[in-house]
């Protein structure tokens, strides 16, 4: 039994940490882009377009999501079963999740340090990687953290439909054959990662704000 | 001429209405001088500042900066002006997450200039503001002043035409704001950099100005040299920096001739009012008296009540020899 939670940790770390890093690459410059079409006037129409995307992705429950999502995942990953079908899910669910909340604290960057550093004469490339994102990296660290630990439920939602990982480990042998040991070792073992992950984040950022 | 603005509207659209908030400001600054740009909270110090840097376009006007209408200019070319444009706002603005070195090098490296250059000029500018100690520190581990003088530095790498001043005394103590002031006139005058201060403290305009524009709801009520502005003080034309002097009952009430005297320049420490009472044999009784220094030289005001037989003479002669002269009864 153990061995087998060992290897639904793996995967629900594997599936965790693959689409925490993927909703991060493709979530942030998807904020960078929210941020600066919220400021720009020419832009308007085009953020309020992605801003209702963000909304709809994210106010469709998971579990849907991954439902509607399966003619789609199909022919991107040519399975629907699996850690990688479900990493496809799990992405495509957390870049709006990651964008929004990137979104908000490029917003809460004060609106002197942007003034000072548009009078300096930054160009919109500059503004983003050498102002926007080092004044946010506390921030967005934080943000990340709370990105993987909704990812840890959403991985155990995703078991249920056939992920792997510890949620479905939880579900077939706990929920189906009543063996609710399993099912309390591998809530522990959830428990235990997001916990480690609140820790590690709070840590990182705590350090790097001065 | 390094700066000069010509009739320069601003306003504002919100829900009563528009509000003008600038209204045909003209005004000029000549290349080494600092210029106070002076009024009440509301008065469109702040947004005149904005307009001059171009974070604020503006309705109509122009704008001309080192021989160039910076009105309307596009994206690339405004961003070449504000690099030769140093701010300091009000509230520093330093980054957060960056030592005092790295805010003050941050202008040069997003120029791309080499890791040696940067290190020279930075230095130079530390150790003429007093930082070299500090400059491993985070914004958050400084003093105000010390975040001020980092701001300062950071705005002087650039070796920028003009500086302006957003408020810089606004959150110092009188020690601090004294400090500042010194420098200010020090980099005036040893690097010949150019200031615009926006400000509504008066030691701020004596110690530093040499040109005062006074700015009053969005209209410029007055732009000259620093003494004019403190004359019309005195005359209580302007009212926004409370009025000069309320001479006692007691005093107004008494029979003699009182008369208002200012004196400007290397006038104001002879003894003009002395000299000239003997030689008219008048005597002199000094109410109120105060002398201060401006930038540009001494500023004296007094009141006096005179009696003698020819007080006549004695007035016509005084009123050559100082700088404004009114009989108060």
């Amino acid at each position: 039994m153990f061995s087998q939670i060992f290897k639904a940790t793996l995967e629900t770390l594997y599936m965790l940490l693959l689409s925490g890093f993927l909703a991060t690459l493709f979530g942030i410059p998807l904020g960078v882009g929210l941020y600066l079409c919220s400021r720009s006037r020419r832009l308007k129409t085009l953020y309020a377009l992605l801003d209702l995307l963000v909304n709809i992705f994210r106010s469709i429950p998971f579990i849907i999501l991954v439902l509607l999502l399966i003619p789609v995942t199909k022919n991107v990953m040519g399975t629907i079963i699996g850690p990688n079908a479900a990493i496809f899910n799990l992405t495509i669910a957390a870049i709006p999740f990651m964008a929004r909340l990137s979104e908000n604290s490029f917003n809460a960057v004060p609106s002197g340090i942007i003034d000072s550093s548009n009078s300096m004469g930054l160009n919109k490339w500059q503004m983003v990687t050498r102002v926007l994102i080092p004044e946010t990296l506390p921030d967005q660290i934080g943000n990340i953290t709370v990105l993987l630990i909704n990812l840890v439920t959403y991985t155990a939602i995703a078991g249920a439909v056939g992920a792997g990982g510890l949620g479905q480990l939880a579900i077939n042998y706990g929920y189906y054959r009543f063996q609710w040991d399993v099912v309390l070792y591998a809530v522990i073992v959830l428990v235990a990662i997001s916990q480690l992950l609140q820790f590690t984040g709070g840590k990182l950022a705590k350090g790097l704000r001065k | 001429m390094i700066l000069s603005v010509d009739r320069l509207n601003l306003s504002f659209e919100d829900k009563s209405g528009r509000r003008k908030i600038l209204d045909d400001v003209s005004f000029s600054i000549e290349e080494g001088e600092i210029v106070g740009i002076v009024g009440l909270s509301g008065a469109g110090k702040t947004s005149l500042l904005r307009t001059l840097n171009l974070l604020q376009p503006v309705d109509s006007g122009s704008i001309m900066f080192d021989g160039q209408n910076i009105v309307g200019l596009n994206e690339s070319k405004v961003r070449s002006i504000r690099k030769k444009i140093g701010v300091v706002f009000q509230s520093y603005n330093l980054f957060r997450y960056r030592t005092v070195y790295q805010n003050i090098a941050f202008p040069l490296r997003i120029q791309g200039i080499s890791r040696g250059e940067i290190r020279e000029r930075v230095m130079s500018i530390v150790s003429e503001l007093g930082l070299e100690h500090r400059l491993s520190a985070y914004p958050s581990q400084l003093s105000g002043g010390e975040q001020q003088r980092a701001a300062i530095a950071r705005a002087l790498v650039m070796d920028p035409k003009l500086i302006l001043l957003d408020e810089p005394t606004s959150a110092l103590d009188p020690r601090t704001t004294g400090r500042l002031l010194d420098l200010v006139v020090n980099l005036n005058e040893r690097r010949r950099v150019t200031f615009a201060v926006v400000t509504h403290d008066m030691d701020v305009i004596k110690r530093t100005c040499d040109r005062v524009a006074y700015l009053q709801n969005g209209k410029l009520h007055f732009f000259g040299p620093t003494h004019e502005f403190f004359v019309k003080i005195e005359n209580n034309e302007v009212s926004d920096f409370g009025s000069p002097l309320e001479l006692e009952r007691s005093v107004l009430s008494g029979q003699k001739r009182l008369l208002r005297v200012l004196f400007w320049g290397e006038r104001t420490h002879e003894p003009v009012l002395w000299e000239i009472a003997r030689e008219f044999d008048i005597m002199i009784n000094i109410l109120y008296g105060k002398i201060e220094e401006l930038k540009n030289g001494p500023f004296g005001t007094m009141i006096i009540a005179i009696d003698g037989h020819k007080q006549d003479q004695f007035i016509e002669k005084l009123r050559d020899s100082v700088f404004f002269l009114e009989e108060v009864r």
